[in-house]
C-alpha cells in the first residue's frame, strides 16, 4: 500500500523551482526576423523578457540626410518592407507641407488605393505568419499568398517593383497608371475578399487557433496608450482611434469606412482586427475607384527640378499597417533633409512586449510575438 | 581469344597460304599443340629483312550447327519493345549503371537541396514568395528547413550587420559539410543601399564564403531559382572537390 | 553635403501662432516659465530651456486641460557646435490635440532629465536617443545600448561629424590597380591583381605569353575528355 500512494504524494508536491534563462534569436524561425529575446522562466511560466533589438540597424536616417528628397523616398520602401506603399505616402505628405505642394485628384487616389491594397498584402503576410506561428504550418501561408501574388503583379505592372515601389512623388506620383487599372482593380478586390473569406473560415473558427490565441498576450488600453502602442494592437484593446478617421490626411475623409476595434486586447482580437481591416480597405478601394478621375495630371504643372523646401519642420503621422508610422522632417533650406528621423511603429508596439508576454507560458510568447505582427527593419531602422 | 588471333596480323608473308589455314580453324582446334605451332610456323618462313605484306583477316565463320528454324524462332520471342513511351536509359544504360560515384553523390546532392530558413530583411519576403504557392521551391527538391544542423545551403537574405555578422558566422560553421552559401540581394552580396553607413558589413562574403550571388533589391522569385539551379550545375562541376 | 547647400542653410524663422492654439493653454497652465511658441508645418512647436522641460512635461501630462497621455515621438537634432536638440512629440487623446516641445542641450553637456518616469513608451526613445547621439537622460532606469553593441558607447552614428563612407571606398578605388576584368576586388582578400611596371622585359614577355595561349587552348578539351 505504501507503494501505491507514492505517486500521488509526489504528484501533489511543490516542486522547488530556479529562474533559468533563454535566449530565443537572433536567428530563430519564429521571431520574424533578427530579433533575440532573453526569456526568464520559473518552471514553465515567464516572469521576465529582455528584448535585444539593432541587429538590422542600418541607418536608413543618416543615408537619407546625404540623398536629395526624391533620392530618399527608396529607403522609405526599405524601412517597413511589408508597407512600403504607406512608408511612402507619409514620407512624401511631410515634404509636400514642408515644400507647399499640392498632388492633384487623380494622383490623390492612385496613392490611396495603392496604399489601400499595400495594407491588405501586409495583413495577408500577417494572417499566413501567425497561422504557420500556431501550427497551421504552410497552409496559412500558402492561402495568404495566393491573393498576395495577384496584388503583386498589379504592383509591379504599376510601379516596376513587386516590393520595393519608389513610385509616389512629392507632389504626385512618378508616372502614369497602366490602362487597364480600373479592371485590375476592381477584378482584385473581388479575388481579395474570397481570400479573406478564406483566411477566416481556415482559422477564425479553428479549435486549436482559438485555444493557443484567446487570453494571451493581454494588454489593457492604459497600459498600450503609456507604452504609445499604435495600430491593430491598440484597437484591439477597445481604443476606437485610427489615424485616417480621428485626423484624416489625404483624401480619407471622403470614404466611408468603419474601425474594427476589439473587447478583450488579447491576441485573438488583434487577429480579428486586423482581418476585419482587410474588408474595410477592400471598402475604401471599392469607393475609390468610383470616385477617381479617368483623366487628369499626376503631378503639378511646375515642379522645381531640384526640391528645396522651405525651412522649418513638421512630424507628419500616417496610419500604416503595423501603426502610427512619424516622418519628422527638419529642413534648413538645403537640397537634402537636415533630420530624418522615422517613428517606427513596430519599435513602439515592440516595447510593450514585455508587459504582454509576463505571466504566461514558453510556447505562448512565440503568440503573442506573432501577434504584435513586427517588420524588425521597421524596428531598428 | 579467338577475337585476338582473327585480328592480329600474320608476322610474316605465306605464299601458299599454309600458315593462314591453321588460324581460320583455330576455333576448331583448341589444343595447346596447334596454338603453339601457328607462330613457330610464320617464323621459320619468314624471310629476314623483307617487309612482310599486309594479308586480310580471316572471316569469322557462321557456326554450321545452328539451324534457321532455331533463329527464326529466337526472332520470334524477342520480347516486345515499348515504342511509347521509350525511356532514355533503356537505349542508353542497358540495365547496369557506369558512373563515377562522386557523379552519383553530386546528383543526389543537388536535387535535395535544404536551406536553412534564415530570413534577415526585405529579401525573406521573396524567399518566402519563392517557397509558396506561386512558385513552389519544392519542385527542384528544396525544402526549407529551421535548423542549421541538417541544412546544407544558407540564403543571406538580407543586410548583415556588424552587429548580426556573429550570428551569421556562427550559423554557418554549425552546418554540417558540405555547405554552400547563397548571397541573396545587393545587401547581402555588398551592403546594397547601406553600404555607406558604418555600422553594415559590406557583403556577407567578408565572413563567409559565397557560392552563388543572386543579383537584385530583392531579387525576383525567379532570379533565386536561377540561383539555385546555378548551385545545382556548380556541385556538379566540383563533384571532385568537396567532400 | 556641397557647399553651396551648406551656404544656403539657415534655422527656420520663429512665426507666433494664432492665438487659441495649444500655447495659450500651456501659458495659462504654466504662466512663470519662459516659452517661446512656434508655429509649424503641422504642429505647435514649444521651445523652451534645458532645466524647464521636466515641469512643462509633468504638466503637459497631469494637467487635466492638456492630459497629454501619448508620447509620439521622442528624437535628436545635432547642431553641432551649436548643442543637440531633443524633440517630444506629444498626443492627446482625451483632447484630440497635438504638440511638439524642443529644448537645446550644450555640446559640453548633454544631460537632460527623463521621461521615462511619465510615459513607459520614453524607454526605449531615450536608450535609442542616447546610442545615436549620447545624450545622457538622467534617472533612466536602463540607459544601456539598444541599436548598438552593448559594449559600444563612444561611437554616436546621427551625429553630423560621423561621416558616412566615401564614395571611393565602395565603388572600386577609382578604376585603380583593384579593378580587374573580373571586376572590383576588395583590398586584402588576397586576389589583388599586382600592378606590371611597363618595362621592356614585361614588353618582351608578352609575346610568349600570347603564344602560349593556343597550346594551352589545344590541352584543355584533351583534359576534360
Amino acid at each position: 500500500m505504501a507503494e501505491s500512494q507514492e505517486p500521488e504524494t509526489a504528484l501533489n508536491q511543490e516542486f522547488e523551482t530556479i529562474d533559468l534563462n533563454i535566449n530565443i534569436g537572433p536567428q530563430h524561425p519564429a521571431t520574424h526576423g533578427v530579433f533575440r529575446m532573453v526569456l526568464t522562466v520559473d518552471g514553465e511560466v515567464v516572469v521576465d523578457v529582455t528584448p535585444h533589438i539593432g541587429y538590422m540597424h542600418r541607418g536608413a536616417e543618416k543615408l537619407s540626410e546625404s540623398l536629395d528628397y526624391r533620392q530618399a523616398i527608396g529607403f522609405q520602401d526599405r524601412t517597413d518592407y511589408l508597407g512600403g506603399f504607406n512608408c511612402e505616402l507619409c514620407y512624401v505628405q511631410a515634404v509636400e507641407k514642408l515644400a507647399g505642394l499640392e498632388p492633384p485628384q487623380r494622383a490623390e487616389y492612385i496613392r490611396v488605393i495603392l496604399a489601400e491594397f499595400n495594407r491588405i498584402t501586409s495583413h495577408f503576410m500577417f494572417l499566413g505568419a501567425f497561422g504557420t506561428d500556431l501550427g497551421v504550418f504552410g497552409t496559412a501561408f500558402t492561402y495568404a499568398f495566393r491573393e498576395r501574388e495577384y496584388i503583386q503583379d498589379l504592383f509591379e505592372e504599376v510601379s516596376g517593383d513587386r516590393l520595393m515601389y519608389a513610385y509616389f512623388r512629392p507632389g504626385g506620383v512618378a508616372w502614369d497608371v497602366p490602362a487597364n487599372f480600373k479592371e485590375r482593380v476592381r477584378w482584385l478586390t473581388k479575388q481579395a475578399r474570397l481570400g479573406a473569406d478564406d483566411m477566416d473560415k481556415l482559422l477564425t473558427d479553428n479549435e486549436i487557433f482559438i485555444v493557443r490565441t484567446r487570453g494571451v498576450g493581454v494588454l489593457s488600453v492604459e497600459d498600450a496608450i503609456d507604452y504609445g502602442v499604435t495600430g491593430p494592437i491598440l484597437r484591439a484593446t477597445g481604443m476606437d482611434y485610427d489615424l485616417r478617421k480621428q485626423e484624416p490626411y489625404s483624401i480619407y475623409d471622403r470614404f466611408d469606412f468603419d474601425i474594427p476595434v476589439g473587447t478583450n486586447g488579447d491576441s485573438y482580437d488583434r487577429y480579428l482586427v486586423r482581418l476585419e481591416e482587410v474588408r474595410q480597405s477592400l471598402r475604401i478601394i471599392e469607393q475609390a475607384i468610383e470616385q477617381m478621375p479617368d483623366e487628369g495630371p499626376i503631378l503639378p504643372e511646375r515642379l522645381p527640378r531640384a526640391l528645396r523646401p522651405a525651412a522649418g519642420e513638421v512630424y507628419m503621422r500616417c496610419e500604416n499597417p503595423r501603426g502610427e508610422y512619424g516622418i519628422y522632417l527638419v529642413s534648413r533650406g538645403g537640397t537634402r533633409p537636415y533630420r530624418l528621423r522615422i517613428r517606427g511603429a513596430s519599435f513602439c508596439n515592440l516595447s510593450a512586449l514585455r508587459q504582454m508576454t509576463i505571466g504566461h507560458y514558453i510556447a505562448d510568447a512565440v503568440t503573442i510575438l506573432g501577434s504584435t505582427d513586427i517588420v524588425l527593419c521597421e524596428v531598428d531602422r | 581469344m579467338e577475337v585476338n588471333k582473327g585480328q592480329t596480323p600474320e608476322p610474316g608473308e605465306t605464299p601458299e597460304g599454309a600458315a593462314a589455314e591453321p588460324a581460320a580453324e583455330a576455333p576448331a582446334a583448341e589444343t595447346p599443340e596447334a596454338v603453339a605451332a601457328a607462330p613457330k610456323a610464320a617464323a621459320t618462313e619468314s624471310v629476314p629483312g623483307r617487309v612482310p605484306e599486309p594479308q586480310p583477316l580471316a572471316e569469322t565463320p557462321v557456326p554450321a550447327r545452328i539451324s534457321l528454324g532455331v533463329q527464326l524462332e529466337e526472332a520470334r520471342l524477342t520480347p516486345v519493345e515499348l515504342e511509347h513511351p521509350k525511356a532514355l536509359y533503356r537505349s542508353v544504360l542497358p540495365g547496369i549503371l557506369q558512373v563515377p560515384a562522386d557523379y552519383v553523390i553530386a546528383a543526389a546532392r543537388k536535387s535535395s537541396l535544404w536551406p536553412m530558413t534564415f530570413g534577415l530583411a526585405c529579401c525573406a519576403i521573396e524567399m518566402i514568395a519563392t517557397y509558396m504557392s506561386h512558385h513552389d521551391l519544392d519542385r527542384f527538391g528544396i525544402v526549407p528547413w529551421p535548423s542549421p544542423r541538417q541544412c546544407d545551403v544558407m540564403i543571406v537574405a538580407g543586410t548583415v550587420t556588424k552587429k548580426m555578422a556573429p550570428a551569421v558566422k556562427l550559423l554557418y560553421q554549425q552546418m554540417p559539410n558540405p555547405k554552400w552559401v547563397i548571397s541573396m540581394g545587393a545587401c547581402a552580396t555588398n551592403g546594397g543601399p547601406y553600404t555607406r553607413y558604418d555600422r553594415v558589413l559590406q557583403g556577407v562574403d567578408k565572413i563567409v564564403p559565397v557560392d552563388v550571388y543572386v543579383p537584385g533589391c530583392p531579387p525576383r522569385p525567379e532570379a533565386l531559382m536561377d540561383g539555385f539551379i546555378a548551385l545545382q550545375n556548380k556541385i556538379m562541376e566540383e563533384r571532385g572537390h568537396t567532400g | 553635403m556641397s557647399p553651396e547647400d551648406r551656404r544656403r542653410e539657415q534655422d527656420p524663422p520663429i512665426v507666433p501662432p494664432e492665438p487659441g492654439t495649444i500655447a495659450d493653454l500651456f501659458a495659462a497652465a504654466l504662466p512663470d516659465l519662459a516659452i517661446t511658441p512656434n508655429q509649424g508645418a503641422l504642429d505647435v512647436i514649444l521651445i523652451v530651456g534645458r532645466d524647464d522641460v521636466p515641469r512643462l512635461l509633468e504638466a503637459a501630462k497631469t494637467d487635466p486641460k492638456l492630459a497629454f497621455d501619448f508620447l509620439r515621438n521622442l528624437s535628436g537634432v545635432d547642431y553641432e557646435a551649436e548643442g543637440i536638440d531633443v524633440v517630444y512629440h506629444l498626443h492627446s487623446y482625451t483632447h484630440g490635440h497635438d504638440v511638439t516641445v524642443k529644448a537645446r542641450l550644450p555640446v559640453d553637456d548633454l544631460h537632460i532629465k527623463t521621461a521615462s518616469a511619465l510615459w513607459r513608451g520614453a524607454d526605449w526613445h531615450e536608450r535609442e536617443a542616447r546610442d545615436m547621439f549620447g545624450v545622457i537622460f538622467d534617472g533612466h532606469p536602463n540607459l544601456v545600448p539598444l541599436l548598438l553593441p552593448d559594449d559600444m558607447d563612444d561611437h554616436f552614428p546621427l551625429r553630423k561629424d560621423n561621416p558616412l563612407a566615401p564614395l571611393e571606398e565602395w565603388q572600386g578605388t577609382a578604376l585603380g590597380a583593384n579593378v580587374s576584368e573580373a571586376g572590383y576586388i576588395p583590398p586584402g582578400s588576397g586576389f589583388e591583381v599586382e600592378k606590371v611596371e611597363a618595362t621592356p622585359e614585361a614588353a618582351e614577355a608578352t609575346p610568349d605569353a600570347v603564344e602560349a595561349t593556343p597550346e594551352a587552348a589545344e590541352v584543355t578539351p584533351e583534359a576534360k575528355e
